[in-house]
């Protein structure tokens, strides 16, 4: 049983929260501005907090500076503020998530899943890892995705994804060399080994479908991502 | 140091004891000269030992010898042209009466010869007075004299005797003055005190020593030795000490003048506003005239007993003039003011000023036509006049030289009315940042620039203005934005709750149907309305880096290639083989084709073919896109690419009608051009790029 912490000065909002997330077994204690957040915090074991920013008394920004003086809990933003430096400025603060408002509810249930495993279950697997060296040879990784080419698994936040062939295949080459950026011709040549002929768009078709499965939203992923008018890339996270 | 600077008193003082302290040296000064040339000097005993003495008394003998000659031989020559020619009868009359210039015939029974006696002496020796003289021509016999007497042989022996007497007989001198005697002239080369000239004469000649009247510059060194006579040391003192006391009131003076008692500064007075070339014209002129006056009272035979009191106020007077004209020259220098003193300065100045004030009367009217009129007849009337100097060769030069300089300063002008013309270009293409330099032009160009400069300014301000009003829109619109997406949040929200509750009600099923879509197209709509205002007002930072375009096209079908598969639509591609690479930031270039693949997906008939042609055109990137309209296209392009508008069937449909208007404002932000085209139910939309 974890308890999230949702902070939002519209109750409506953090009523449905708590909807969706108790179907999910979360235990949700509910604060409506940033003082009575950080109440609530001293008062309870919190394990991830949702984070409104345009508050009374103390706006979610200030919060989450308070917050991240002692505490290293994962907190999600939840913010009608949708432009870029608003992010930015979010994510810097010491957020691990920005969710913008009208948000889909599917979505934010996947980043609580997501950034609770990270903090509470997957930390002692990252432990384990370094135990056999062997397995980590043949372990592709980058942030919480995980590819074991022995086993042929793909785990994201440590929960297994099923691929295809061909798309394991491609994302196997992306992992291999995370970080470069390559076009679809070169992904083609590098996966099918032999020449590509008009089947570029077959490759971002692919490229969509991996996406789809392992982020948890497609459209501003987190993994593999693409650079429009040059190629894709997976993202070396540490 | 300032009362000495200040005090009159010593300055007068200064003034009445410089003139003192000079006569003093000069006197000096002639004293020491006098007794290192001469010795002692006692009276005109000596005077008539001196070689001076004995140079003047030859010269005057020689002298009348040579007129003597003179008059003879043009008598001779009169005689001989007489006899050839009755031209000159006038002239041979008048020389019979006057045979000789100096002297007139007289009767006398002691000579047996004709006998002349001298009435006019032309020679300029100080001495030829003093001298009784009887020369007597070897040839006729003729006696020439300034003695009265009756018996002639009787005075000619007491020429030979008696006082300081000279003569010569024969080449020989008889004499008992010392400096010409017969050894001395011996000495004499230079042909003016030769013997020689005596050639053919006999002369007689004394001088008495105590009538003698000796000269006025031996005069003075008299006066100055007797002065000075019994105490002969006395110069070496006054020499230096006259010498220092002059110059320190020299300094002293300069370095007082022009200060007054309790006034500040360099003061002049009325003499200092006089022009400098007047005063020191004036000044020189006097002083010049106080010089060659005493110089000549030396020289000449003014009585002596006024002739200290004359050079005495020449000096006077001349050191007067030079301490005036001197201390004017200082004080205007002092003052600053010597330059501007000058009568050739203020002249000068008035005429610079007089043709400045005419020119600016020429140049600055207001009244374009007038001043056209002056310059041009100006220019006819100056060619006309440099055209009547052309034959002398210079006249043509100059009006040359008057015509390049015209056309120069023409073409001058010109270049400013360029400039003038290049900002209102510059306006009229829509680059109102133009500010001109009105100080570099004059008159009515002047005024034209300041013009429009004015309408340069107000139309930057209209634009910023209007910036700054699209700038507070888009703020405006993103602030609703927030205001308006948190109700919507919850709306959203509970409309999903509902929709996984069961309702045993079809009904109700229906109606959270509309309300989810309807929900979702709001927040589409809000999305893109706040991208909208954005892009429209150029509110967006760009990244422009190389993109192939190509595998952008690709990439974006990847994306599509589901809502493509579900309205059926297929695709036909027709891309160059090599890369097509633009400048542009990729994110925003990809808004573009994603719009472009959206509406596609959203309004093309279900089932037909899409035409993408990507291709190179003389340094340009061309990318089309064709597909058949689902439903009748009532609306022109213009109209659709207006924000907000869509086609009247499709407003119902999903989606804002912004996302054209986002992909051209997009696409021309980047530099790019976005164009749509509708035939029929063709949808046509053209993309050009410029490559690189």
């Amino acid at each position: 049983m974890y308890n999230i912490l949702v902070v939002d000065d519209d109750k409506e909002i953090v009523n449905a929260i708590e909807i969706y997330l108790s179907q999910e077994g979360y235990n949700i204690i509910k604060a409506y501005d940033g003082e009575e957040a950080l109440e609530k915090l001293k008062e309870n074991e919190i394990h991830l907090i949702i984070l409104d920013i345009m508050m009374p008394n103390k706006d979610g920004i200030e919060t989450l500076q308070e917050i991240r003086k002692d505490k290293t809990i994962p907190v999600i933003m939840l913010s009608a503020k949708s432009e870029d430096y608003d992010k930015i400025s979010g994510l810097n603060t010491g957020a691990d998530d920005y969710v913008t408002k009208p948000f889909n509810p599917l979505e934010l249930i996947a980043r609580v899943k997501s950034n609770i495993r990270r903090y509470v279950d997957f930390s002692h697997v990252n432990y384990t890892n370094g135990k056999s060296e062997n397995q980590k040879e043949k372990l592709l990784k980058t942030g919480t995705l995980e590819m074991n080419d022995e086993t042929k698994k793909v785990m994201v936040d440590g929960k297994e994804i099923k691929l295809t062939a061909t798309e394991y295949n491609i994302l196997k080459f992306l992992l291999e060399n995370k970080g470069k950026v390559f076009s679809i011709e070169q992904i083609y040549e590098n996966v099918w080994n032999e020449e590509s002929y008009g089947a570029e768009n077959i490759i971002a078709v692919h490229i969509r479908h991996i996406r789809e499965k392992i982020e948890i939203n497609p459209k501003d992923p987190k993994y593999l991502k693409v650079i429009w008018g040059i190629g894709y890339k997976v993202e070396d996270i540490k | 140091m300032q009362n000495a600077k200040e005090s009159i008193l010593l300055k007068f003082l200064c003034y009445i004891f410089i003139p003192i302290m000079i006569f003093i040296l000069a006197i000096s000064i002639i004293d020491v000269s006098i007794t290192s040339q001469y010795g002692e000097m006692e009276g005109p005993e000596e005077y008539i030992e001196t070689e001076e003495f004995g140079r003047e008394y030859l010269l005057t003998l020689i002298y009348n010898v040579r007129d003597i000659r003179r008059d003879k031989n043009r008598m001779q020559m009169d005689i001989e042209s007489e006899s050839t020619s009755e031209t000159y009868e006038i002239a041979s009359e008048i020389t019979e009466e006057t045979p000789y210039d100096n002297y007139n015939e007289i009767e006398d029974e002691s000579y047996e010869y004709p006998v002349y006696y001298e009435v006019i002496n032309y020679n300029n020796t100080r001495i030829s007075q003093y001298i009784n003289y009887i020369i007597i021509d070897k040839e006729n016999g003729d006696m020439f004299t300034n003695i009265r007497s009756n018996n002639y042989p009787e005075e000619i022996n007491k020429l030979k005797s008696e006082k300081k007497n000279w003569s010569y007989q024969d080449g020989n001198i008889t004499t008992n003055i010392n400096s010409i005697n017969q050894e001395s002239t011996k000495y004499m080369t230079s042909s003016t005190y030769s013997t020689d000239n005596f050639e053919g004469y006999e002369v007689y000649s004394n001088i008495d020593p105590n009538t003698l009247n000796y000269s006025n510059s031996l005069y003075v060194q008299q006066t100055v030795y007797n002065m000075f006579k019994g105490h002969e040391n006395l110069p070496t003192y006054l020499i230096p000490l006259s010498a220092i006391s002059i110059i320190i009131m020299i300094v002293y003076l300069i370095w007082a003048t022009g200060h007054e008692k309790g006034k500040e500064g360099i003061q002049l007075n009325s003499i200092d506003k006089i022009s400098y070339e007047i005063i020191s014209i004036v000044i020189m002129f006097v002083i010049g005239m106080m010089m060659s006056f005493a110089i000549a009272s030396v020289e000449s035979q003014i009585p002596q007993r006024i002739l200290m009191s004359v050079f005495l106020l020449c000096y006077l007077i001349g050191y007067a003039c030079l301490a005036v004209w001197v201390s004017t020259t200082i004080r205007r220098l002092k003052a600053k003011q010597f330059i501007r003193s000058f009568l050739t300065y203020k002249i000068c100045r008035w005429i610079k000023i007089t043709i400045e004030k005419i020119f600016r009367k020429v140049t600055d009217k207001e009244n374009a036509n007038r001043k056209i009129t002056i310059m041009y007849w100006g220019f006819v009337a100056i060619s006309i006049i440099l055209a009547c100097t052309m034959w002398s060769g210079i006249g043509l030069l100059v009006l040359i030289a008057f015509w390049i300089w015209t056309y120069y300063k023409l073409l001058q002008y010109n270049k400013k009315v360029q400039k003038i013309n290049e900002a209102l270009r510059n306006i009229y293409e829509g680059n109102p940042n133009v500010k001109l330099n009105e100080e570099e032009l004059e008159g009515t160009l002047k005024i034209m620039a300041k013009y429009i400069n004015d309408i340069a300014g107000g139309f930057t301000n209209a634009i910023e203005q209007s910036l700054k009003s699209e700038r507070l829109k888009t703020e405006l619109i993103t602030n609703v934005s927030h205001d308006i997406k948190t109700p919507l949040t919850s709306i959203i929200n509970y409309v999903d709750l509902l929709k996984k509750e069961e309702i045993n009600n079809a009904q109700i099923e229906q109606y959270i149907a509309v309300l989810d879509k309807k929900s979702q197209r709001l927040k589409k709509l809000i999305e893109d309305l706040v991208e909208a205002s954005k892009v429209s007002s150029g509110n967006v930072k760009l990244n422009m880096e190389v993109i192939n375009l190509k595998e952008l096209l690709n990439q974006t079908i990847g994306e599509f290639e589901d809502k493509l598969d579900k309205k059926n639509l297929k695709i036909e591609m027709d891309l160059p083989n090599e890369n097509v690479l633009i400048k542009a930031d990729n994110r925003y270039l990809y808004r573009v084709i994603e719009n472009v693949f959206s509406n596609i997906s959203k309004y093309a008939l279900e089932g037909s073919r899409v035409y993408i042609k990507l291709e190179k055109q003389k340094e340009e990137v061309y990318l089309e896109f064709k597909n058949i309209s689902k439903d009748k296209l009532n609306i022109s392009a213009e109209e659709l690419m207006q924000r907000f508008v869509r086609g009247d069937k499709s407003r119902y449909t999903e989606g804002s009608g912004l996302g054209l208007s986002i992909a051209e404002s997009l696409t021309e932000l980047q530099g790019g051009k976005f164009k749509i085209d509708i035939d029929g139910d063709l949808f046509k939309v053209e993309i050009k790029w410029k490559e690189i």
